[in-house]
């Protein structure tokens, strides 16, 4: 069969490619080697955000008193949170299912490898003008003596993990590794994370990665930073601190360590593809590889490792195949951290920023200040910092911790992408009382 | 007392100074003597130096204007002074900065023509921040309202520079939309590409660049040296009739010669230098060479002022050995090595770049091997010389043996002088070359 664009990988990269190729007119393939909806949808964000909302829910109605609502006697049926879990997941792959059918997107059920000119699945070779790599990517297993054990899983193993652990230990305390820790330490469940780095979330902000850290202690999390796991030995977890052993139990233990691309068993060398040093597929900013033709969206490219990076790469790539000009631009890319309280930030940290030459002023402001905040998030801590170029005002970064942020990100996103300034930002209008009202308010700070 | 500085004189035939380079700056306190400037005359490039000792009070210019000599440059004396008088009258002045696109609207000419670029840019439209002294027509005004465009930053093109519907037209079509800090930057007199890197090919601050600019090159403006070059090339290929001869001479005898000056312990000469000194020797016995093609007329010189083509950092410049022919070889070298020098160091003075007679250009030490050199008029000939090859050479006695062989080219202004004579003169250089080098014309007169 000839192609004229065919999507290897269907996640959040490859459905987003495929539904906007067969909407320009293109006649398009989709190969999935396991479910519909790729990392985000069966082994990432979906799923972990269910179980984050089932943890806040109990977390609310434990801690409701302050409202006046006393819950009684409370309990927590991890079986129940995940059938909801599983249940979201089969509406949205059924959703991208029809949405696929609708615009005539031919999906197979397969691995695919590349060819020259095409690609090959269940034993047919197929011709493809242009072909998109989006796999993804899988947990890093780091070589830890001991790290075979049942017991021990990583961020895809314990999202099946059905039954609440005596304890949990996270070896990791970037994205992954906090979100987990919010979850299981919310409802009750004593948790340790072990950080190699001085600080949880290094590329974050460091105040803000320092307030995301106590609030999750609140939720009686233990941070152990700068402790380097040494090995694995029945149920005892023993790591390095300072140049000390240390030991300590574990009954459940997520490796959070990060994540690397899905390159392998696809031929990609066999056809000449070019990788980064970091091990992605090596992709201009218009998400095309050495080769014309071959394409690369999302965590197979090493880069943002976020879906929603994913589908906008995949939109990029899509726009160019179909001659619409297009790049990509990393630097307006939001990142959120799906704990309670939530992080959520977008363009440079004032030391990214000193590093490419600007001349940064700053201003933060504690979310405490905010009517609507305190209002719904008692006791809770939270800041809105922001980065701009002293020259000219532009607005360089936005960096939140508190409440629910991420879903106010997108505003900071718009006045980075249109790179606004103080006096343009300082004209707009933020409803009140609502927590965004903070964005505005921030501003006063600055200096 | 105020004390204006002026753009003094360099050389006859200069009229105007580019000041490339402001050493100081308004309010700075200054000796005399001290370094105000560095300026470039279309030959070279000079320190202006202050005439006076006090407080700079204003700059007239910018750096990059082309100012004419005799004009004030700047003012200096004790602050508060009145400096009105010495404000030259077409100065662009730094402290009332004309609207950058401003001179397009004393034209007809839409603002898009005016900077018709063969590249993907858009006229520089945004002008200045203040507002058309000539209005805005109530046409262009609803269109651009409508567009959501601000008529007030458009530079107009209608009667007294009023912006008309064809100016909104103009801006619209060719520009992006720009972000609001792109816009700053704007009306800083900087461009948008028609497709910029933001939202939906919005242009951002950072593709903001110089009116004129290409994608994937740095684009400077042909001004000073290079333009003087470009010039002086183009009338050279399109008003001679230039025929260029080659030829090669064994540099053997040089070689040996060279030897014996070290051995004799005399100073060192390069090749070069044996060369110039051979063009010496060879018009005197054809000074017809040694001339100047002026249209109507021929002057023929009776002393010879050698050019010799230097490569310098600001480009190729020529300086002029005068009356070399009565030079020695030692003398010749030195002055040679001196006018170089001053060249690369950006001290030689124009007055020193002009008045050549014949030229002497060798890229023979950049492994160039044979080129044909640009004829320099009125100059009516320039010899080129290349590099060293190793050639089969059939000796007296039969035998063939390798020599060094240094390859030779000769423009001659076909206008001026023919084939056969210009032969002539190689044929003298080649002999003296490879039978008498370094020594003096007399020597060798009336071996022809």
């Amino acid at each position: 069969m000839k192609y004229d664009f065919a999507v290897i990988g269907a996640g959040p990269a490859g459905y987003v490619a495929a539904k906007k190729a067969a909407s320009a007119g293109l006649k398009v393939v989709m190969v999935e080697k396991k479910k519909l909806g790729g990392v985000c949808l069966n082994e990432g964000c979906v799923p972990s955000k269910t179980l984050l909302q089932a943890a806040k829910t109990y977390h609310h109605a434990k801690h409701g008193s302050i409202f006046g609502v006393e819950a009684g006697s409370l309990s927590f049926d991890f079986g129940k949170a995940h059938a909801h879990k599983n249940s979201v997941m089969d509406r949205m792959r059924d959703g991208i299912a029809g949405l696929m059918k609708k615009h005539k997107v031919e999906v197979i059920e397969g691995e695919a490898t590349l060819v020259k000119g095409g690609f090959s699945v269940n034993g047919e070779t197929h011709e493809a003008e242009n072909i998109l790599l989006c796999t993804g990517s899988s947990p890093t297993i780091p070589p830890i003596p001991g790290i075979e054990a049942e017991h021990i899983v990583d961020s895809t193993g314990i999202l099946n993990n059905e039954t609440l652990p005596e304890n949990l230990v996270i070896v990791g305390g970037g994205v992954i590794g906090c979100e987990f820790a919010c979850v299981y330490a919310s409802v009750g469940v004593p948790v340790t994370v072990l950080e190699a780095m001085p600080e949880i979330c290094p590329n974050l902000d460091s105040e803000i990665s320092a307030i995301l850290r106590k609030e999750l202690e609140k939720k009686g999390v233990t941070f152990v930073l700068g402790a380097k796991v040494e090995s694995f030995e029945g149920k005892s977890v023993r790591y390095n601190l300072e140049g000390e052993s240390k030991d300590m139990d574990a009954d459940l233990v997520l490796i959070a360590t990060g994540r690397r691309p899905n390159v392998s068993d696809l031929g990609l060398e066999d056809i000449g593809l070019d990788f980064d040093p970091r091990g992605g597929v090596k992709v201009d900013q218009r998400g095309a590889t050495n080769l014309p033709g071959v394409w690369a969206a999302g965590d197979i490219t090493g880069q943002a490792w976020l879906a929603h990076a994913a589908s906008r790469m995949a939109e990029v790539v899509v726009h160019n195949i179909t001659g619409q000009k297009d790049i990509m631009r990393h630097d307006t890319m939001p990142a959120v951290v799906y704990t309670s309280p939530e992080v959520a930030v977008v363009g440079l940290t004032k030391e990214e920023a000193t590093e490419r030459g600007f001349k940064v002023k700053t201003g933060k402001i504690p979310m405490a200040i905010n009517a609507r905040y305190i209002a719904e998030n008692p006791g809770e801590e939270g800041m809105c910092k922001v980065v701009l170029d002293a020259d000219t005002n532009r607005l360089l970064g936005v960096h939140m911790v508190g409440g629910a942020c991420s879903e106010m990100i997108f505003g900071a996103t718009a006045m980075l992408e249109t790179e606004l300034r103080e006096e343009e930002i300082a004209e707009i209008v933020f409803p009140h009382p609502t927590t965004s009202e903070i964005m505005k308010d921030v501003f006063m700070a600055v200096r | 007392m105020a004390t204006p500085v002026i753009m003094p004189r360099q050389g006859q035939s200069v009229e105007s100074c580019i000041l490339t380079e402001w050493k100081v700056q308004s309010g700075d306190t200054v000796a005399e003597g001290d370094v105000l400037a560095v300026i470039e005359t279309d030959k070279a490039s000079f320190d202006l130096e202050s005439t006076a000792s006090g407080t700079v009070l204003e700059l007239f210019w910018e750096a990059d204007d082309d100012v004419p000599v005799l004009a004030n440059v700047l003012v200096i004396g004790e602050e508060g002074e009145n400096i009105d008088e010495f404000r030259p009258a077409d100065s662009g002045g730094t402290s009332a900065p004309e609207p950058v696109a401003a001179s397009t609207s004393d034209t007809n000419i839409p603002a898009v023509e005016t900077t018709a670029q063969p590249q993907e840019t858009i006229a520089p439209s945004v002008g200045s921040v203040s507002a058309p002294s000539a209005g805005i027509s109530p046409r262009a005004r609803k269109k651009a309202m409508h567009a959501g465009v601000d008529a007030e930053i458009l530079v107009g093109t209608g009667p007294g520079g009023r912006v008309i519907e064809r100016d909104v037209d103009a801006f619209l079509s060719g520009s992006p939309r720009l972000s609001a800090a792109a816009r700053v930057r704007a009306q800083d007199g900087l461009e948008a590409p028609k497709y910029g890197s933001g939202i939906a090919g919005m242009a951002l601050a950072s593709d903001m660049r110089e009116p004129g600019a290409i994608d994937g090159a740095d684009v400077t403006p042909v001004k000073g040296i290079r333009k003087l070059i470009a010039d002086k090339m183009m009338q050279s290929l399109q008003g001679t009739a230039q025929l260029t001869l080659h030829s090669s001479f064994d540099a053997t005898a040089c070689q040996q010669y060279r030897k014996k000056r070290l051995a004799d312990g005399e100073s060192k000469v390069s090749i070069n230098d044996l060369v110039a000194k051979a063009i010496l020797s060879a018009l005197k016995l054809h000074p017809e060479m040694n001339a100047h093609f002026l249209g109507d007329r021929l002057a023929v010189f009776h002393e010879v002022n050698l050019g010799i083509a230097v490569d310098s950092p600001r480009g190729l410049m020529v300086p002029v050995v005068e009356g070399a022919s009565t030079m020695s070889l030692e003398m010749l070298s030195a002055e040679i090595k001196k006018k170089a020098i001053a060249c690369r160091d950006g001290t030689i003075q124009p007055d020193d770049l002009s008045g050549g007679t014949f030229t002497l250009t060798n890229l023979g030490m950049l492994g160039v091997e044979n080129f044909t050199p640009v004829l320099n008029p009125p100059e009516i000939a320039i010899l080129g010389v290349g590099g060293i090859s190793v050639k089969p050479k059939r000796q007296e006695d039969g035998e063939i043996s390798f020599v060094d062989q240094i390859s030779l080219s000769l423009t001659i202004d076909h206008q001026a002088i023919d084939g056969a004579p210009a032969a002539r003169f190689l044929q003298t250089f080649v002999n003296h070359l490879e039978t008498h080098p370094g020594e003096n014309p007399q020597n060798i007169e009336g071996e022809e």
